[in-house]
């Protein structure tokens, strides 16, 4: 593996991607780390895992759950108990049942696309801004990434990134690592667009 | 090698060398959406998922190419199995002009579908409820009933909460009978038994649940989410069941449990390998 061939190969990436979501450039992030995730574990058939992973959210998932469930879930989780003791403790079921429907998904389910986009605030624990931001960004994230969606070439794409990905190796970089790299690959496509990603 | 794997990598080699040899679009599609059926009736529900992509790209490039009812109801098909509703009931439409004579009932029970998800998307829940029943009962496309139960267990759930307890038990009683019907049609679906382990973890029966939800694991889940959601119930009914337990039947339950969990590569009796470390 060398750590250079996968950031130059990151760096193509973010140009091609960034051609299929030309007005989404905060979603670049999310979706090269969902592609990464399959390339990172280097399953069997992970080109099947990337076609068939969703990179948005899709409520397929039975997302009522009973009281004790939640509680389960705050309780069990080292960062989310400290985050919510107040609400543990004091056993307001109605307050971890309306952070919920957001933390779930991004800590319950480890959904790579949510994660990828609240990157910033997993990074600060700073968990009830997830909270409080998750239905608006979650929503204008799937509204952007639509028209990729319906493109052949974007899931193509995807494919064969992932596949490139793989065979350099990147399994051998901690989560950590790969998503410190995908980063800089982002940032090193900035200045030429006097945007943020 | 084992003879299962030996006869997938032969299936593999003989439908990639079947697939370099197709000249058309549909020809193609055909190939990967029989794939895509043969990987469902194995339980692997995500590369079936993929290889139903794939069909759905070459019979879009065919009903664009050649339009006919095959191409479209090919479409409508791979576009119901991926959830594109709308798409698929505009397919089956297209498919049924060409002479295709189910597609219209088809496209009415994929449009209704779509009807209901707007229905709950603007707040319409009692209305999206009840024609998700209708179609659970009713609808003789198994992706839409499929579809369809899990949208109406999930808001049939959420109108439990807020009932009071005598109705919240009622309406629960309800649901277990719902989805029975389902598995009485199709005992060997994954995710029929994923939606009983859900009631049943509502209603505190947490050792049925747990039951349920590994079997579900074992059949086979449409999707990574939902496999994933699955796996923590397993884990949540495990913790309460436990701490039900005295130090004997605690022991003989773990010694089950581990084993479930070796089986399916769990790191540990709590930790699916899909959990970041």
């Amino acid at each position: 593996m060398s750590r250079k061939d996968i950031e130059q190969a990151l760096v193509r990436g973010v140009e091609a991607l960034a051609a299929f979501l030309p007005s989404a450039p905060s979603l670049l992030f999310p979706v090269l780390s969902s592609v990464c995730v399959w390339a990172v574990r280097r399953v069997f058939n992970y080109r099947d895992h990337i076609l068939t992973w969703k990179v948005w959210l899709d409520p397929e998932t039975i997302r009522t759950k009973p009281d004790d469930f939640i509680r389960h879930f705050f309780a069990k989780d080292p960062v989310l108990a400290g985050v919510y003791a107040a609400e543990l403790e004091a056993g307001d079921i109605k307050g971890l049942r309306a952070a919920f429907p957001a933390l779930y998904p991004v800590l319950g389910l480890e959904d790579a696309f949510l994660r990828g986009l609240f990157r910033a605030e997993l990074a600060a624990g700073d968990l009830r801004r997830i909270v409080a931001e998750f239905e608006p960004r979650a929503a204008a994230a799937a509204e952007s990434i639509k028209p990729a969606e319906a493109d052949p070439a974007f899931w193509k794409f995807l494919e064969t990134f992932g596949m490139e990905l793989a065979s350099l190796g990147l399994h051998l970089l901690k989560d950590g690592t790969v998503e410190d790299l995908i980063l800089a690959a982002i940032e090193a496509k900035r200045p030429e667009e006097g945007g943020s990603a | 090698m084992t003879g299962r794997a030996a006869r997938r990598i032969l299936a593999l080699a003989l439908c990639a060398a079947f697939l370099a040899g197709c000249a058309s679009p549909l020809k193609r599609a055909k190939v990967h959406y029989a794939r895509a059926q043969e990987l469902d009736r194995s339980y692997e529900s995500g590369p079936a998922a993929a290889a139903m992509k794939r069909a759905l790209l070459e019979a879009g490039a065919a009903a664009r190419k050649n339009p006919s009812a095959q191409a479209y109801t090919l479409k409508g098909l791979a576009e119901a199995r991926l959830e594109r509703w709308a798409d698929a009931a505009a397919s089956f439409r297209r498919a049924f002009a060409f002479g295709f004579e189910p597609g219209e009932s088809w496209a009415a029970d994929v449009a209704l579908l779509g009807a209901a998800l707007s229905f709950e998307a603007s707040g319409l829940a009692d209305a999206a409820g009840r024609v998700y029943a209708h179609l659970m009962a009713r609808s003789k496309f198994a992706p839409v009933r499929t579809a369809a139960a899990g949208k109406h267990v999930d808001l049939a759930l959420s109108r439990a909460l807020a009932a009071s307890d005598k109705d919240r038990d009622k309406a629960l009683a309800g649901l277990v009978k719902d989805v029975g019907r389902l598995l009485d049609d199709d005992y060997a679906s994954g995710f029929a038994h994923y939606l009983l382990s859900q009631v049943l973890a509502h209603r505190g029966e947490l050792r049925p649940s747990y039951e349920e939800a590994v079997l579900a694991r074992e059949l086979g889940l449409p999707s990574e989410k939902v496999l994933r959601d699955n796996d923590n119930q397993i884990v949540y009914c495990r913790d309460r069941v436990r701490e039900a337990l005295g130090p004997e039947e605690r022991a003989a339950f773990d010694v089950v449990h581990d084993a479930w969990a070796a089986r399916w590569g769990w790191r540990d009796a709590r930790t699916p390998p899909w959990k970041k470390e």
